[in-house]
């Protein structure tokens, strides 16, 4: 089984990501966002594309999902950063947030940042030697997903 | 000036190491090329046509003497025994090795510099006026505004991977923008609201590079309470909606342009309207805060105009010429701003040597509280000169070519390192510096011409800002040679335009004649008011142009 990052561990993946039509979703299926909203039904989560703002689950419950995905096409493009915050911050998502796609392990202080706790990195990414970037810097001037206070509320 | 405290020296500190780690395991082959790209970038660190450059950030231009001595101390052990002041208030240093970069770093941030965040597509340097809280006019200091965004955008997590790079800069001057503002992906410009309250107007996509643009506004008023929130609103738009697809098209002018400003505007307003009055609104105590750091030095009581200045002036041209060009009126009686300039002929503009910078540092310990600030155009400035000491700097000035009389004259030119270093440049841009030096020597002349800014870029990412001078010359290749394309009109000011360019582009060697010709039609078309922008706006651009291209019978 695949292993990821998650809460600071190598974990085995749980869940499988669907990443075409032919898969039939199921409850350990993490099924493209725009799929799903043609066709609701209970699964283990969703994902996002780059393309794809969170303001398309405005309406959707998301507490139904265990996790929600954010997919990174190449890890410069920055939209996942603004998206994983919005949905913690604004649409309150309090499960597992996964980094997806081609994003890397020195990203890895900035993605926990605006919230991500998993992180399903690419197969030729050594998982013991990203886990060692898995850190913030130890302060930080702006507020976050974590905290939401910056650095002159604390000081 | 901002002093750190425990918390930013932590975080400078833990970045040194972060970098040296990033840079064993790129070495190490661990990190790919690709990888070590980005993150290198937001280090201020390229690879260049022979060596590395590093950018150094010297925020909204404030230097102490110390900051540069260490400045000039690592161009000497590290690098080549001199160091380039771009145009935003940096200095770049063109030969270090990259495995010594993060030593550099790491004494750079024993006197609180660091190179984060200079180059990338990430928030970079917030850059303002250099005469900052040494002016009459102004209506506030900038600098607490500058140093809360220099904290709000440093190591921001969400704006790290931003379609393309995004410039900040602040003017707090109703009379003057010498930040170039308008040019800029968010200008601020600090007023007061009828209440007398602080707030902001804003400009935003402005930018030079492929399409040049003049900002436009996108708000009247922001008050400085909500200034990081809707910056925060602004940059989050254009981090989801700039486009990815085309570097060149990535800019957030493109944006603004293509979506149009009132639509623009809408979408950072419903943005903002779920993130005002949030944790980031700024409480008035931490203004106080920033503020407390640039309060006045222990001016004396002095008046203004001393014996000795004014016998000076009466007998001695080269001084009177240097004071009338290179020294600006100060708040205080008694003192006077002057720059130190860093265009005197054979040197290429904006580099000084490792002893210019420690010459910089001893004149500013002498004469102006140990510090110095760096100009958008390129030169360094001592803010707090006493009158009565004038002269004697000027002579110091002198011994050390910083006296070079042209402030804002048409040799104080702007210029990138061009490709003469710069990998991306298509053209050197130091020699057509040299020669325009080398055909308007004559310093009656110069003063005849008056205040003319000339700009060079290299290539089309306008580091010289080519579009916003009065004469702009753009290094461009042409099946592999070296031409240059010349336009005129351009402006940075609150007048801010995009300059036009001209025709069919030169040869090298043509450029100083066609110069002179521009020059030759000013002159001979200008009202006793005029300097050469005000006359290329009234006749526009024909005459210049049939003088340049002209046949020779």
């Amino acid at each position: 089984m695949q292993k990821l990052i998650k809460d600071g561990a190598i974990v085995d993946n749980q869940y499988v990501l669907a990443q075409n039509d032919d898969t039939v979703p199921d409850k350990n299926t993490i099924v493209a966002v725009d799929k799903w909203l043609e066709n609701p039904s209970a699964v283990a989560g969703i994902w996002l594309n780059s393309d794809q703002n969170p303001s398309l689950l405005k309406d959707v419950d998301l507490d139904q999902f265990d996790v929600i995905g954010i997919n990174f096409p190449a890890f410069v493009d920055g939209r996942g950063f603004t998206y994983a915050r919005l949905l913690r911050e604004r649409f309150n998502f309090k499960g597992e947030l996964r980094a997806l796609g081609h994003f890397i392990p020195d990203q890895l202080g900035y993605l926990l940042r605006v919230g991500f706790n998993s992180f399903d990195f690419a197969e030729d990414v050594n998982l013991e030697s990203a886990l060692k970037l898995h850190k913030p810097f130890n302060v930080k001037y702006q507020g976050d997903a974590n905290d939401p206070r910056p650095i002159f509320l604390r000081r | 000036m901002y002093q750190y405290d425990a918390i930013d020296h932590q975080l400078v500190a833990e970045r040194v190491a972060q970098f040296r780690d990033q840079t064993e395991r790129f070495l190490n082959k661990e990190l790919s090329e690709q990888e070590f790209l980005p993150l290198r970038l937001q280090n201020g660190l390229y690879v260049q046509r022979y060596a590395p450059m590093l950018r150094v950030a010297i925020p909204y231009g404030m230097l102490s003497s110390n900051q540069l001595r260490t400045l000039a101390d690592i161009s000497r052990r590290y690098d080549r025994g001199y160091g380039h002041f771009s145009t935003r208030q940096n200095l770049q240093f063109n030969w270090p090795k990259l495995e010594d970069v993060p030593d550099i770093l790491a004494e750079l941030a024993e006197v609180e510099m660091h190179a984060i965040q200079t180059s990338g597509n990430c928030i970079r340097n917030t850059t303002t006026d250099q005469y900052s809280g040494v002016i009459a006019d102004e209506i506030v200091d900038p600098r607490p505004y500058c140093e809360l965004i220099r904290q709000w955008s440093t190591f921001h997590p969400e704006y790290a991977f931003l379609p393309r790079k995004f410039k900040i800069a602040v003017n707090a001057n109703e009379n003057a923008d010498r930040a170039a503002t308008q040019v800029h992906d968010i200008g601020l410009h600090i007023k007061k609201n009828a209440a007398g309250e602080i707030g902001f107007k804003v400009i935003v996509g402005g930018g030079l590079g492929r399409t040049p643009m003049v900002g436009v506004t996108i708000s009247d008023f922001i008050p400085r309470a909500d200034l990081l929130t809707y910056l925060e609103a602004i940059v989050r738009v254009y981090n989801q909606h700039g486009r990815r697809d085309n570097k060149y098209k990535a800019r957030i002018k493109i944006l603004v342009k293509a979506l149009g400003i009132d639509e623009f505007r809408l979408r950072v307003e419903e943005e903002w309207k779920h993130i005002k009055n949030n944790e980031s609104t700024v409480p008035a105590a931490e203004f106080d805060r920033l503020q407390s750091f640039f309060t006045e030095p222990e001016y004396q009581t002095l008046t203004d105009n001393p014996s000795n200045l004014t016998e000076k002036l009466a007998d001695s041209t080269g001084f009177s010429r240097w004071f009338e060009r290179n020294t600006f009126p100060h708040k205080k009686a008694g003192y006077r701003i002057v720059t130190l300039t860093l265009k005197k002929a054979g040197q290429a503009p904006g580099d000084a040597t490792a002893e210019q910078m420690e010459k910089a540092a001893d004149l500013a310990d002498k004469y102006s509280f140990n510090e110095l600030r760096v100009s958008h155009e390129q030169n360094l400035v001592l803010a707090d000169v006493q009158q009565d000491q004038l002269v004697d700097l000027w002579n110091d000035c002198k011994e050390a070519g910083f006296a070079t009389p042209t402030l804002g004259l048409l040799t104080d030119m702007i210029c990138c390192p061009g490709g003469d270093f710069c990998a991306l440049a298509n053209a050197k841009s130091i020699p057509i510096a040299e020669q325009i030096q080398a055909e308007f020597d004559n310093l009656d002349y110069l003063y005849d011409i008056g205040e003319l800014d000339l700009n060079i870029s290299g290539c089309m990412n306008a580091c010289g800002h080519h579009h916003v001078g009065n004469i702009g010359i753009l290094g461009v290749d042409k099946k592999g040679e070296e031409f240059y394309q010349v336009s005129i009109g351009g402006a940075s000011g609150h007048d801010a335009s995009i300059g036009k360019i001209l025709g069919p582009s030169f040869a090298q060697e043509e450029i100083s004649r066609v110069i002179r010709k521009l020059v030759d039609v000013y002159v001979s078309q200008r009202t006793a008011e005029e300097h050469f922008i005000d006359t290329y706006r009234r006749i526009g651009i024909t005459q210049f142009k049939e003088a340049v291209y002209a046949k020779a019978n």
